[in-house]
């Protein structure tokens, strides 16, 4: 097996006077894993059913190891898919559901039977060939759609939130277990997620959508580090958030007038004096100004409310009309006696200046 | 039970337990245990002992009529006047070969010789009854003896009605099969549409034609089939017959006919149930099909007809037994046509030749078979009665 390369160009796609996808350049590397993140309803199946071929885009073309394949079938794509809901044949063995694409190749029985155990081996089902689908656990179920899927040699798997309604200790070993897969046949993989932490773990690249729309496409730490537009910052990962207009100028640094007073954060969007940005900082880098008193921007908030995570501690604040949350590292004394006005802030270069935009949850 | 106990308490549960107790007895097991019984007694019809009653009773009537005539002549002497040209009542029919009736022809006799020849006719039959009485008597214990417990309504069965049972079920069967082929594609296009509003419009218009009386709704047909109906004159407008040169094509009274108007008639019973199991089919599964390669024929012969059987199975079970049994559609589309179907033999056994005994035999037969094609079916399509039940 051998992944190849997706190219989609203009592609776009209308439902009556709805559009489920505007137009849309991406392109997905030979052998990627390659995440499509969105809020439920921006788009994200809409564009897996594009590239499988269930749908034909309303404009552009799909390209598939550099072939224009926009106006062929889904049986005849070197593409498959894995629903939602997994769709097994519930009246077919387990076997037969790995064979079913080999059957309908015209491949003989007995070769079937043969190369869906040898899959059946790879995702570690070999005892339950003869088992119908419903007798299996919603992990062995998993495996089993995948391995139906890898029966036909895909050179691109696509993946339609195939984890969702797993629980999370099963969850987190499948996603393990899908990253291998993927090394092993070296297929490009195209993964459909609303879940965060499933697309950060697992991806090389990451596309979060919003609204029909990707904002941004890049490799996972780029994605978390370097949010290209509010949507997308607000999406992955927890910030807070201050709005405001720009005052200044500094070195690649913009200072924002909000309601907290002047804030200074890296320039990203190359924003001019007078236009409406926002400033975006991490929980995690928030500290109390008494530890760490070299922080460039500095509020004064009250504490509301401390909630123990464990390894961490979450700290709720609040000032003026904003409330601002604080993760702090559990070090076993510091978390103890944390209450009333504080002074806190974060650096100039952990606060990220973007344009005013929309937020994720609102 | 106990669940039913439980929410309706004992007395409603043991009046709705009494209720369908009652009325499977009263009616399915007891006219079922019925029919079966008579189809076993054979009913011995010679013919002699009837030929036999129907002698007596024309000599009673005779007798009648020679009373009525000597009262006649007696009136005519009280009188004293001339014999009235009166023709005589005497039946013609009636006249039983040894004694010629003289009738009006003897209006030359005087009153009294009349009468003294009326009553040593009427003396003579009169001796004649005892031994028809008789006879008559004999020919019934001896039939009542022939008759009985036996299998004969079976072995007597004429092989043209065996020939047209077996076409019957052979008929009925290609009913189905055809009602199959015709329904699955509309029954799948309905479950598979996904405007509610067209699939309502779809069953409305399945649907309505069933509010018409069933009778009425094969009238219909037959006016479309008639030889001067609308199918010939629609061919006749296309210029493809000739309606004025005779070149009518005679649709009626021919079982193509009568299987296109039985699957009409019972397209429901074969679209809903199929509808019913194929809705419930995950449309996933279908594209996961097509996504692995699969043709179009492999998706419905691998994926939605397995998962439909239950409902096919439905399906063709009341087709078949609906159209085996069907008399009227035969009965109006196909009059004329030969041979008859077996529903309209046991009808004629019923209702007109009056021979219960071989009319239940025969219906017997029909349930028989129904029940070995029911199984069959089961078989075929390996589902259970559970699964129909779902
Ligand atoms: N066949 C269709 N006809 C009309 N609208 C559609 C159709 N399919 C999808 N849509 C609309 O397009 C939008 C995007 O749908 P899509 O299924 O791609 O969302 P999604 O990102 O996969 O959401 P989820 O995470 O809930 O699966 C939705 O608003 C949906 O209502
Ligand atoms: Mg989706």
């Amino acid at each position: 097996m051998q992944g190849k390369e997706i190219r989609l160009q203009g592609v776009s796609m209308r439902f009556g006077d709805f559009i489920a996808v505007h137009e849309t350049d991406l392109t997905i590397a030979a052998g990627e894993f390659f995440s499509i993140l969105g809020p439920s309803g921006c788009g994200k199946t809409t564009i897996l059913r594009m590239i499988s071929g269930f749908l034909t885009p309303t404009t552009g073309q799909v390209l598939i190891g550099g072939k224009d394949l926009t106006a062929v079938g889904p049986n005849k794509r070197p593409t498959a898919l894995i629903f939602q809901n997994l769709a097994l044949f519930p009246l077919m063995s387990v076997w037969e559901n790995v064979a079913f694409g080999l059957e309908a190749r015209g491949i003989g029985r007995r070769e079937r039977r043969k190369r869906a155990e040898d899959l059946l081996d790879l995702v570690a089902l070999t005892e339950h060939a003869g088992k119908k689908p419903t007798a299996l656990s919603g992990g062995q179920r998993q495996r089993v759609a995948i391995a139906r899927a890898l029966a036909v040699e895909p050179s691109v798997l696509l993946l339609d939130e195939p984890l969702s309604a797993l629980d999370l200790k099963l969850r987190q070993h499948m996603r393990a277990e899908l990253k291998q897969i993927q090394r092993k046949t070296g297929v490009t993989f195209v993964y459909i997620t609303h879940d965060q932490g499933e697309a950060l773990t697992m991806s090389d690249r990451i596309a979060v959508m919003n609204a029909g729309r990707i904002e941004q496409v890049a490799p996972t730490s780029e994605i978390y580090n370097a949010p290209a537009t509010s949507f997308v910052a607000t999406f992955v990962g927890e910030h807070n958030v201050f709005r405001g207009r720009v005052e200044g100028l500094e070195n690649g640094m913009a200072q924002v007038n909000t309601p907290l007073g002047r804030l200074l954060g890296m320039n990203r969007d190359d924003l001019k004096p007078g236009e409406e940005a926002m400033i975006f900082v991490r929980p995690e880098r928030i500290g109390l100004v008494s530890q760490t008193p070299t922080l460039g921007n500095r509020l004064q908030a009250a504490v509301e409310r401390r909630d123990l995570e464990g390894p961490y501690l979450n700290v709720f604040m609040r000032a003026g009309e904003h409330q601002i949350v604080m993760h702090m590292t559990n070090a076993g004394n510091n978390v103890s006696d944390l209450s009333g006005e504080q002074s806190v802030g974060f650096a100039c270069e952990d606060a990220l200046v973007l344009r005013a935009g929309e937020l994720a949850g609102e | 039970m106990s669940s039913l106990i439980r929410s309706y308490g004992g007395v409603l549960a043991a009046l709705f337990g009494g209720l369908t107790l009652l009325w499977i007895i009263g009616l399915i097991v007891l006219p079922q245990l019925n029919m079966i019984q008579r189809a076993f007694i054979w009913e011995a019809r010679d013919g002699a002992a009837q030929q036999a009653g129907v002698d007596l009773e024309r000599a009673y009537q005779k007798i009648a009529t020679l009373d009525y005539d000597i009262r006649a002549a007696k009136r005519d002497i009280e009188r004293g006047s001339a014999p009235s040209a009166a023709p005589s009542p005497s039946d013609p029919f009636a006249v039983s070969p040894g004694a010629p009736s003289p009738g009006g022809l003897a209006s030359s006799e005087t009153p009294d010789k009349r009468i003294v020849r009326l009553e040593s006719e009427r003396t003579e039959l009169q001796g004649q009854i005892n031994p028809l009485k008789e006879r008559f008597g004999r020919l019934k214990i001896e039939e009542a003896e022939a008759s009985g417990y036996s299998i004969k309504n079976f072995t007597t069965m004429s092989p043209l009605h065996w020939r047209i049972f077996g076409m019957t079920i052979f008929y009925a069967f290609c009913v189905t099969l055809l009602s199959f082929l015709f329904c699955y594609p509309i029954a799948y296009t309905i479950a598979r549409t996904q405007k509610e509003i067209h699939v309502a419009f779809f069953m409305l218009g399945i649907i309505i034609p069933y509010a018409l009386n069933e009778l009425l709704r094969i009238f219909a047909w037959t006016m479309i089939l008639a030889n001067e109906g609308i199918l010939n004159s629609a061919l006749d407008t296309l210029g493809l017959i000739d309606l004025e040169s005779g070149e009518a094509i005679r649709w009626l009274a021919s079982n193509g006919a009568v299987f296109c108007v039985l699957m009409y008639t019972y397209i429901l019973f074969m679209i809903f149930p199929m509808y019913n199991t194929i809705e419930t089919l995950d449309k996933n599964q279908i594209e996961a099909a097509r996504d692995l390669g699969a043709s179009t024929w492999r998706i419905h012969s691998r994926v939605v007809i397995p998962h439909a059987k239950p409902g096919i199975a439905v399906g063709a079970i009341m087709t078949f037994m609906l159209s085996a049994g069907s008399i009227s559609v035969p009965g109006l589309v196909g009059p004329g046509l030969h041979p008859d179907w077996f529903s309209q033999i046991i009808y004629r056994n019923f209702f007109e030749a009056g021979n219960w005994n071989i009319g239940a035999a025969q219906s017997l037969l029909l349930l028989v078979a129904c029940t070995i094609f029911i199984l069959i079916v089961l078989r075929f399509f390996r589902v259970g009665i559970q699964e129909i039940a779902r």
